[in-house]
């Protein structure tokens, strides 16, 4: 009797916080398929297109205000240009931050050199500075980069300018994933087996191919997850696209949602609001749902490791 | 000897480009922001040596970051306290093989995963004092009907807001405690994962042992859970304590870019005063002691940990 009220508490409990996350979310995707129009009658109703429209209203209300409301997002409030800025500024950070730290984190593991320890703590002790610690001297450092940049490649006619592009935004989630992304993967290159290294090295492979064609091959488990953590932080990084993109052209979406966020409420449009979040949401949540066996994994991995 | 030539030049290539990024975006700057914070600057004129007189200012010259200081204390306190007991909570609900644990996880892990203006955005509309709000509408039906609405509602709903804008949600002086519900909602997830991950970890026999001995479920939590898993805990403790010094986002957007003195927290703070009022030195002064306190807080909490480290 006790247990089985035990068990239907639990139950209860996990089914009610299972319902505050899940149907938030779940009005947020039924009201990007409303009208504004619709989401005043009823904000929390469900969208016409499920139920029919009533009388009064046209036929293809339901089928045209998801039409305006997502047009409106992705062409008209530009979520198409944010989106592929996203998409942009993730792939090379990931391909940057992935490619520098499995070198280094690798050199680290398996290279006994002198100065090894002092090199890795280094790189680690960068996890204990908190990102708005830089954020101040970098915008400063980025405006004499690009001045003294600009002046040395002139006869190249090459123009350098860290402000306000996606080169600048790349550079910093570069230089700030690295502590982590390198401690991570210098614990995985340690726990792979050495004989391996020297095998490729007897059959004359350089240390070069023996890295990519043996040991990174092998590390793929660590770089899949590290590369998860890093998508998911960079893809949602607001600070620092705040401050260093300015231009509307150069904006990722974290940014063009507060932005939009703003026109919405003066239009009062809420449909395009909807839209705009649900365009945020989905890539993250797909990209979650299709890799989060590996995320776990690593979070487990990090917890035993501690 | 070319052989070691060879090997020492793999080496420097290879750890190359990591190091000089590093050095030159994350190690100089970190070493310039304490300068910054000993001089007076405006970001464009020559900038004037003035030792620790920025330091001084923070906490004289107005009351502003001793209210920004209580705010992160106050997620830390609250906020930080609440997440863990509750991602603790469900994470030995689900240790203790519940049907569907494997959906709940990773459901309870979607906010983790969203981007912190959308949420924030998400629950400016949950707020609001309009039709939109379920939070007021649910204190206004928790409270009898719309005659009585005055007493529960003047904490979360602004008065002067006109009715037909669900935005500016929630009174500046109040934003703090109206961020918490919304924090712990994003973050258990990802802490629930995490202590899980620890807990599952645990030998089975503890437990058969603990059973025979009659120990019942919260015996068990409290003397074989708990205890085994502390590193882990410590981990997640360090993790959210950062967080909390960190926390910028939401307060950026839920004062629509704007945060007022009611409303500031220390990296808020930050950002104004010197994106806003070119006052590089007070920002840089905010930044070296958010610093600090990262630093501190994360040394107190693993070395309160260290006590005894548990074998098994």
């Amino acid at each position: 009797m006790a247990a089985n009220f035990r068990k239907t508490l639990t139950y209860a409990i996990l089914i009610v916080w299972f319902l505050a996350v899940v149907l938030p979310l779940w009005w947020v995707f039924q009201n990007s398929l409303r009208s504004s129009q619709e989401i005043f009658r009823n904000p929390f109703g469900t969208p016409w297109l499920f139920t029919g429209a009533p009388p009064d209203v046209s036929p293809d209300a339901p089928v045209q205000a998801i039409r305006d409301n997502y047009f409106n997002a992705w062409v008209k409030s530009q979520f198409s240009s944010y989106f592929l800025n996203s998409l942009v500024v993730t792939a090379a950070s990931l391909a940057g931050i992935l490619a520098f730290s499995a070198m280094a984190a690798y050199v680290i593991a398996r290279f006994p050199f002198r100065g090894n320890r002092a090199v890795f703590l280094y790189f680690i002790s960068g996890m204990m500075v908190p990102a708005q610690l830089v954020l101040v001297p970098l915008f400063f450092e980025f405006t004499y980069l690009s001045r003294w940049g600009s002046r040395l490649l002139a006869p190249l006619g090459l123009e350098v300018q860290l402000h306000d592009t996606i080169t600048g935004l790349v550079t910093i989630y570069i230089a700030l994933s690295l502590p982590f992304t390198i401690l991570v993967l210098t614990g995985f290159f340690k726990s792979l087996p050495g004989e391996l290294r020297e095998a490729g090295i007897m059959d004359g492979c350089g240390e070069y191919r023996v890295f990519w064609h043996v040991m990174l091959p092998l590390a793929k488990p660590g770089i899949v997850t590290a590369a998860i953590f890093n998508f998911l932080g960079i893809w949602n990084e607001y600070l620092f696209a705040l401050v260093f993109v300015n231009s509307s052209d150069n904006k990722t979406l974290p940014l063009g949602l507060a932005a939009v966020s703003i026109q919405a409420q003066y239009k009062t449009d809420f449909g395009l609001m909807f839209a705009g979040l649900v365009i945020v949401m989905i890539p993250t949540l797909f990209v979650y749902l299709l890799l989060q066996r590996h995320l776990t994994r690593g979070i487990t991995l990090g917890a035993l490791k501690g | 000897m070319k052989r070691n030539r060879e090997r020492s030049l793999f080496i420097v290539s290879f750890l190359a480009p990591a190091f000089i990024l590093f050095t030159a975006f994350v190690a100089v700057p970190c070493v310039r922001a304490l300068l910054y914070s000993l001089e007076k600057w405006d970001g464009f004129s020559e900038p004037k040596w003035v030792g620790y007189e920025n330091f001084v200012l923070l906490f004289n010259e107005s009351d502003i970051f001793l209210i920004a200081l209580r705010h992160n204390l106050i997620l830390i306190v609250a906020g930080a306290t609440c997440i863990t007991a509750l991602s603790l909570f469900f994470a030995a609900l689900l240790h203790r093989r519940v049907h569907g644990a494997g959906l709940f996880r990773v459901t309870f892990f979607f906010p983790n995963v969203i981007s912190s203006v959308a949420i924030s955005l998400l629950w400016v509309l949950l707020y609001s004092t309009t039709d939109f709000g379920v939070i007021n509408g649910f204190l206004k039906w928790l409270a009898g009907g719309a005659s009585q609405l005055r007493l529960p509602l003047q904490w979360l709903g602004r008065g002067d807001v006109t009715v037909d804008l669900p935005y500016p949600f929630v009174d500046s002086k109040h934003l703090i405690y109206a961020v918490i519900p919304m924090m712990v909602w994003a973050a258990t997830g990802f802490y629930l994962v995490l202590f899980l991950a620890a807990m599952e970890n645990i030998p089975e026999t503890f437990y058969e042992a603990a059973v025979l001995d009659g120990a019942s479920g919260v015996a068990q939590f409290f003397y074989i859970t708990l205890p085994l898993i502390r590193e882990v805990l410590t981990v997640g403790l360090v993790f959210l304590l950062i967080g909390c010094l960190k926390f910028f986002d939401p307060i950026w957007i839920m004062e629509n870019q704007f945060p007022s003195k009611d409303s500031h927290v220390l990296a808020t703070l930050l950002y104004q005063k010197v994106f806003s009022e070119y006052n590089v030195g007070y920002g840089s002064a905010v930044a070296v002691l958010l610093f600090v306190l990262v630093f501190l807080s994360t040394l107190i909490t693993l070395r309160l940990s260290r006590r005894e480290a548990l074998e098994y």
